[in-house]
């Protein structure tokens, strides 16, 4: 198992120039730095497959390992880049790749008061997690909340080349941190054709290509009492279109743009012990593929209980609904696919261990309702019985960090 | 500490005569005998955790232009948001470890904020590439070595010995 783990090309090269680096950065001062982060997740489930044939065993595909480096040389700049691989079953292979390059520039740098542009490959900052949410021990769990946090969306939602503004301001019992982003997302994932451009009784996907458009994301966060309570609101419109192989209908889909306009509410509350948080998301989705206007609506509510320094559980409730007009997915039935792909409710509890503060182990219990968050491409077979509506799932997380 | 002792002690005695009332007398001596050790650990220990550390933040002294900070201002600097001081020079951020007696009380006192969320925060920022990590020394007496002597520099400890290498950050 762990011979065969090394032996994988990509991630000899990532633990390759992770060894380089680190060797380098060892003799520079505290300006510049290196940290990193590698994960290793085992799941089994009941049934369907999720991060590998997880169904007939345990699986051990989903697998995440990055380096950063950073290098301030004053005040006023910020060079950032991280290297990332990812495994995720059928949905990542691992190939290295950038998750963001950036230079940043302080325009505005006073005692309550910052102003910072960014350009470059910059993370997406949605909802309370996004923009970190490939680093296993800054999730709220082993697994991003799938109801706000689509797995099967993240590449396209993660990172994207382009501009941002970021302000941040300090008051006495409240800070607030806003931030407005111009990229083109990127869309070169086959599971967004899944999502996007399924095609009538089909289970492959679909033969043309997504490409990445113009795009917006904004957030404003506010900090109330030194992050006791928070508050966010993150919003945009992201759109990619749909070159089509020319292939005439059903065969293929004609040329079209897919436009999502989503609007994310966080809250959160953090005591000493205990922290509780909730968000809501509500995305409009204009899909020129089958001219319709749809509304994606998706929420959850954790409550996290940190019982010891080392030690802390937790308990959430999650719901997501591909379209919140048809909660049965009838539309799925009419394309003759499963109607159980257009939503997903999970009940989600968990336990995470940090033996030091460089390792943590994490173990989680799933019991679902629907298939919204499983990719068809973990889950082949014909139609009617790739899926199952009610299944359990099961995970067991390995993180290391420095 | 003597004092402290026998308060518990009475106040312990007085709730076990209360629960007396409602239980037989060889069920309440029993109760007495297993519960009143605990009962005076606990609350020794709530009176011992409710002890404030007397921490001091501490700067470099020649380079940081300032000798006070707002509690804003100082949560901004430590959770690394705020890199720049008044006077133009880079701020460099020392911390001790997550679960070291006077982080816990910086944390508390001094910033009004809960340990682990200057870790997240951090987290967040250093693997979205938005900032920079501290620097984390193993001691206080590193604390004060790498304080007085890297510019810009800025950190806390329990003890202020009389040092004329560190300045004392007063934060209000």
């Amino acid at each position: 198992m762990c011979n065969e783990f090394l032996r994988q090309p990509g991630l000899m090269r990532c633990l390759l120039a992770v060894m380089w680096l680190s060797a380098g950065v060892a003799h520079a001062d505290d300006r510049l730095q290196l940290h990193g982060y590698l994960s290793q997740t085992a799941v089994h489930t009941s049934d369907n497959n999720f991060g590998g044939k997880s169904s007939s065993g345990v699986a051990w595909d989903i697998r995440e390992l990055g380096a950063n480096l950073s290098y301030r040389p004053d005040a006023d700049w910020l060079i950032s880049g991280q290297a990332l691989a990812r495994w995720a079953g059928e949905m990542d292979d691992g190939e290295p790749r950038i998750d963001y390059a950036f230079v940043e520039r302080s325009v505005l740098n006073a005692e309550d008061s910052r102003l910072k542009l960014m350009v470059g490959k910059i993370k997406n900052p949605y909802g309370l997690y996004n923009a970190t949410r490939d680093v296993s021990h800054t999730r709220p769990g082993v697994l991003m909340p799938q109801a706000v946090y689509l797995d099967r969306m993240r590449n396209f939602f993660l990172a994207a080349p382009g501009a941002s503004i970021r302000g941040e301001h300090e008051a006495d019992r409240y800070s607030v941190n806003w931030q407005l982003s111009g990229m083109r997302m990127e869309a070169d994932d086959p599971e967004l054709k899944y999502l996007f451009a399924p095609l009538p009784f089909n289970t492959a996907e679909s033969l043309g290509t997504f490409k990445g458009s113009g795009s917006w994301l904004g957030q404003v966060m506010v900090d109330v009492d030194g992050g006791k309570w928070k508050a966010g609101l993150s919003f945009g419109e992201v759109a990619m279109k749909y070159q089509s192989s020319g292939l005439p209908f059903p065969l293929d889909h004609a040329d079209g743009k897919v436009r999502l306009v989503p609007v994310t509410l966080s809250l959160q509350q953090n005591g000493e012990r205990l922290s509780l948080t909730a968000e809501y998301t509500r995305a409009r989705m204009v899909n020129e593929l089958y001219n319709d206007t749809t509304t994606v609506e998706g929420w959850y509510a954790q409550a996290t209980w940190r019982f010891s320094p080392h030690w802390e559980g937790w308990l959430r409730h999650e719901s997501l609904y591909f379209n919140k007009d048809d909660k049965r997915g009838s539309r799925y039935l009419l394309l003759g696919l499963e109607p159980v792909l257009g939503n997903s409710q999970a009940w989600v509890m968990g336990v995470r261990y940090d033996p030091t503060p460089q390792w943590s182990i994490s173990a989680e219990a799933h019991r679902v309702s629907g298939a919204a968050m499983l990719s068809p491409q973990d889950n082949l077979g014909p139609i009617g019985s790739r899926f199952t509506r009610d299944w359990d799932m099961f995970l067991l997380q390995a993180t290391y960090r420095f | 500490m003597p004092l402290l002792l026998v308060f518990s002690r009475a106040c312990s005695r007085c709730l076990v005569r209360c629960l007396a009332r409602y239980f037989s007398r060889r069920t309440a001596l029993r109760f007495s005998r297993g519960f009143l050790p605990h009962l005076t650990a606990l609350m020794l220990g709530m009176l011992i955790s409710s002890v404030t550390w007397a921490v001091e933040v501490i700067a470099h002294p020649g380079s940081v232009g300032t000798e006070t900070l707002s509690v804003a201002n100082a949560r901004a600097i430590f959770g690394m948001r705020q890199v720049k001081w008044p006077n133009g020079n880079l701020i460099r951020v020392f911390v001790l470890p997550d679960t070291h007696p006077a982080h816990v009380a910086t944390c508390k006192e001094k910033l009004n904020v809960y340990p682990y969320q200057l870790r997240q925060s951090w987290d967040r920022l250093v693997f979205s590439g938005m900032a920079q990590a501290p620097v984390e020394v193993a001691s206080e007496a590193e604390m004060v070595a790498r304080v007085s002597t890297t510019p810009g520099a800025i950190g806390y400890v329990n003890r202020i010995q009389n040092n004329e290498k560190i300045r004392v950050i007063n934060v209000q």
